[in-house]
């Protein structure tokens, strides 16, 4: 057995653990999620690592996954069906969208089942590690997928340019609000089961529901607001095409919109996921 | 200066029964929301006989730094709903408890270990699942393979599926045995691994209760309990019935025991 080195023990004579039952608004403590923040590194870190293990494509499937759905789309709806794109050629129009869609859904996805009945029953940390380490392990796959794009752009002549700055702002509105849908559908989901069969097709639907396979320019102005209210997301694939391309400007009203209600979803989603998070262990 | 590391002051935990085993589903809460309104609340909480149970009633009782504290008692008594909340991992129905210094608790080994991760990779994680520091851990990771043995220490890069279960529980339990916090809640699932090993992970366990830290150890088995513990108490259908040194308490179980014939 090693010692405690005194330092350490200096620190934590203060330290004082109290346990009493918890009620009503449950604030999250931020000075322990930052002493956990090793924990959260780890399991983004097992995440990554297990991901693509056993596989022989390995990290290429991160490029493979929206790159086969692009073209799907691009046959069935850009060339058969001839949806309109904005004058931007429709492969990169559609990747452009499922480039942040693919990091929300996946996310949204594996946030919602993130709480792990093994883990919960065994050992106490902030539960909301769990969600908000399963909505950031697939901004590896993200990051991996802008190799395809940069391809696309050379090959239909855009150049890469400084509006793609804009992608960062844009990558934390779609993890604020995978995580704050993940937050709510994780902490349902640890009593109500029903959640995991909802999801995957709940996920499909609203991908047709959001603006990958068209433009939300169809929308006519007066609505932006009310579209961005009522699907935040779509403002924000909008975003990215227009940092990619620079064809058509997104809604501003309904950026701000879509921001406004994300922040809402991420609140309250905050709120109930630590409100419920006590008594996850007697649920699970 | 406080000389308390442990105080439990009148810890209650009430489960529903029925709802700790069975999920709910989303129809069967709305019919209970809607029908609520029907039921006057008064009449709900005065039948809590029928459909609650208190699985810790009123449990209070004080740690001094430095002891180590065996939780005796038969199946069902609440010794592991006890060490739950103590460990935080649920929350008591009524009272307060507070513990002094950094706590940790070892409930299983292995918590968190992923098949498909190799042994080094698996100490990292499941270190800092259990709230080591990472330097620590990068520090101590050679005494960890070291203890845990040779056969492990010639896999430590192949991924944990590929071991045999006594080496899985030889690399888990070595992890465990390099967490020290100053005050530890441990569960009797260290009893694990081969005889051999189960004889190592007790002296270990030895090593950590002479230390000087404090610990509150759970366990059915009688001799470690008074190989290890200065002082203990016994619980009883949820309620302390007796605490003091460990030979007094260990004596009255082991009676009581025989009375029952259990």
């Amino acid at each position: 057995m090693s010692t405690n080195k005194t330092g350490q023990k200096a620190a934590n004579k203060q330290s004082v653990t109290i346990i009493k039952p918890l009620k009503g608004w449950v604030s999250i403590n931020f000075r322990e999620l930052w002493n956990h923040r090793e924990l959260l590194y780890f399991l983004i870190w097992r995440d990554i690592k297990i991901r693509y293990k056993q596989t022989i494509f390995g990290f290429l499937w991160a490029v493979i996954q929206p790159l086969m759905m692009m073209l799907v789309f691009t046959l069935f709806f850009g060339k058969l069906a001839g949806v309109p794109s904005n004058g931007i050629p429709y492969p990169l129009f559609c990747y452009a969208a499922l480039l942040p869609w693919t990091l929300f859904s996946e996310g949204l996805t594996r946030a919602s089942n993130s709480v792990d009945a093994s883990l919960i029953q065994k050992v106490y940390f902030p539960r909301i590690i769990l969600p908000t380490a399963s909505i950031l392990s697939p901004l590896i796959d993200f990051i991996f997928a802008i190799i395809p794009l940069l391809g696309l752009m050379f090959f239909y002549g855009y150049m890469p340019n400084e509006r793609m700055l804009l992608f960062l702002p844009l990558c934390v509105l779609v993890l604020m609000l995978s995580l704050g849908v993940g937050l709510w559908l994780a902490a349902i989901n640890v009593e109500y089961r029903d959640i995991r069969y909802v999801i995957p097709f709940t996920v499909q639907l609203l991908m047709f529901a959001s603006p990958i396979i068209y433009s939300s320019n169809f929308v006519p102005p007066r609505f932006q607001v009310a579209y961005g209210l009522l699907n935040p997301i779509s403002g924000i694939l909008e975003g990215f095409r227009w940092a990619i391309t620079g064809t058509t400007p997104p809604s501003l009203q309904q950026l701000f919109a879509s921001t406004g209600i994300i922040l809402v979803i991420l609140v309250s989603g905050a709120y109930f996921f630590q409100r419920r998070q006590g008594a996850f262990a007697d649920y699970i | 200066m406080n000389n308390i590391a442990v105080r439990v002051e009148g810890i209650s935990k009430r489960y529903r029964i029925g709802t700790i085993a069975t999920y709910k589903t989303i129809r069967e809460s709305m019919v209970n929301v809607i029908s609520a309104p029907f039921h006057r609340k008064g009449t709900a909480d005065s039948s809590p006989i029928k459909h609650y149970i208190w699985a810790l009633k009123d449990v209070s009782f004080e740690v001094e730094r430095g002891q180590v504290l065996g939780v005796i008692g038969r199946n069902g008594s609440g010794k592991s709903t006890l060490l739950k909340v103590l460990s935080r991992i649920i929350q008591p129905t009524e009272g307060r408890a507070e513990i002094y210094g950094s706590v940790g608790s070892l409930l299983e080994v292995g918590t968190g270990f992923h098949p498909e991760l190799t042994g080094r990779e698996n100490i990292l994680l499941n270190a800092s699942i259990l709230g080591m520091k990472k330097t620590d851990v990068k520090r101590k990771m050679d005494d960890i393979i070291d203890f845990a043995g040779d056969v492990v220490k010639n896999f430590i890069d192949t991924p944990v599926k590929h071991y045999s279960s006594c080496m899985y529980v030889r690399l888990a339990f070595s992890v465990a045995a390099h967490f020290n916090p100053e005050v530890l809640i441990v569960d009797e699932v260290l009893a694990v691994g081969d005889a051999d090993f189960q004889e190592k992970s007790l002296g270990t366990m030895g090593e950590i209760a002479k230390s000087g830290r404090t610990v509150i150890f759970v366990s059915h088995n009688m001799n470690a309990i008074r190989k290890l513990c200065t002082h203990a108490i016994l619980l009883e259908s949820g309620k302390v019935t007796e605490t003091g040194l460990v030979n007094d308490v260990a004596a009255k179980y082991v009676k009581a025991m025989s009375q029952t014939g259990v």
